[in-house]
């Protein structure tokens, strides 16, 4: 099939404004975002820039902006964008480098800020090996170890948008995988620092992150969980 | 045992507190807002709303009290929103903190003349 591909142009150090340059291809309707754009590396112009490693949505670094939408480029094929026009834009709320590349130091100053490690400093168990615990306190926190930190959630959010101080749901779903590990002992410090101003009440539950998590993480039930422990001081 | 519940301890923010009084406030808004609006515009009609029917309206305590309500409630709720939105475009928290005290006053000010003037006026049924 025919596509017209659109893609985002800019490098800050050369150009006044961004462009749009675009491409007629034909394509493999099975082809992925990410395999348009190293066509047009191969073939058209080996300038642009863009992130990409593992493509298998493993690593999270495709994370763009496909028709207006977060995804990650290794993931979405081209018959499932169900448009013979593709615009591929660098995520939002990002300062652009170059191109497709954005500056992801706002996002991991974020993330860190939440302390996204586990921390106990109480003695091992009696036999000096690892802290146990049961499947099912395993399961409590099983669905946000599944992040990838790709961005595209924080980066679909309005509230980000408007203030990339704002810790964001890619952070809070990390803080949620310790406050709710029954090993860890840092929930009240990690708790604590969600309950500022930059922290969880800036979300408005608008339900962009979890549309735009390409692991299905269900990102607004775990920032839910996070503020119901702030407000009740238990995490259960 | 299965799961841990563990206590936390987690002081009050006063954004903690707004967020709280934004879901109390709808909750309250839910009965209030919509009885006002099924009475006045649906059992009444806007077109039989008239300086009679508000008088006879105001002689009542406990319309009074439900109008103070009203207004408590549904202002404290838009000037809360209000403070949302001004959050996106005010970046220095000490602003920020300055503006949503304002507000508070603002609210606090109105409601109150409000509510004063209700609770006065006491005008005799058709005087
Ligand atoms: C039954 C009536 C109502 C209910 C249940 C309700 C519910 C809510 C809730 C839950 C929020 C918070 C959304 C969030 O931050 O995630 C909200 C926001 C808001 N509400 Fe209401 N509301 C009602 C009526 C009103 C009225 C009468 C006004 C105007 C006076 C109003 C103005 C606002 C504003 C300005 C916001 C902030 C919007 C934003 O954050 O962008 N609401 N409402
Ligand atoms: S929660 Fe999902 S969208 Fe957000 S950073 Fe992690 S994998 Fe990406
Ligand atoms: S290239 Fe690794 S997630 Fe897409």
């Amino acid at each position: 099939m025919q596509v017209k591909l659109r893609v985002f142009r800019f490098d800050p150090e050369k150009d006044q404004k961004p462009r749009y340059d675009t491409f007629i291809m034909n394509v493999d309707p099975n082809d992925r975002v990410l395999d348009l754009l190293e066509y047009v590396k191969a073939d058209f112009d080996p300038s642009l820039a863009l992130r990409r490693s593992c493509a298998h949505g493993v690593c999270g670094s495709d994370a763009m902006r496909v028709n207006g939408r977060n995804y990650l480029a290794c993931k979405v094929l081209v018959k499932n964008l169900n448009a013979d026009t593709i615009t591929v834009e660098p995520l939002l709320g990002l300062r652009v480098i170059k191109d497709l590349i954005v500056d992801m130091g706002p996002f991991f100053e974020n993330y860190r800020s939440v302390l996204p490690y586990l921390i106990n400093d109480e003695p091992l168990p009696a036999d000096g090996k690892e802290r146990l615990q049961t499947p099912e306190q395993q399961m409590r926190f099983e669905e946000t170890t599944k992040c990838i930190l790709c961005a595209a959630c924080t980066t679909s959010c309005p509230s980000f948008w408007a203030d990339d101080r704002y810790v964001g749901p890619a952070a809070i779903v990390n803080a949620h995988r310790f406050i709710f590990d029954s090993r860890d002992r840092g929930a009240e410090k990690r708790l604590n620092i969600l309950n500022e101003q930059i922290g969880v009440w800036r979300c408005r539950t608008a339900f962009n992150c979890t549309e735009a998590c390409p692991r299905d993480i269900h990102i607004t039930q775990a920032i839910a969980e996070v503020k119901k422990a702030i407000i009740t001081g238990k995490v259960e | 045992m299965t799961t841990t519940t563990r206590p936390v301890k987690v002081k009050r923010t006063f954004e903690q507190t707004a967020w709280l009084w934004m879901r109390y406030s709808a909750f309250l808004l839910i009965p209030l807002a919509w009885g006002h609006m099924i009475l006045q515009d649906v059992v009444v009609g806007v077109h039989n709303i008239n300086a009679d029917y508000a008088i006879q309206r105001i002689a009542n305590l406990g319309w009074k009290i439900y109008d103070i309500f009203l207004l408590g409630f549904a202002f404290a709720h838009g000037m809360n929103g209000v403070r949302q939105v001004l959050r996106d475009y005010i970046r220095n928290p000490q602003t920020f903190q300055v503006v949503s005290i304002i507000l508070l006053v603002v609210w606090f000010v109105i409601t109150m003349m409000g509510a004063i003037a209700l609770l006065a006026i006491n005008q005799p049924l058709g005087g």
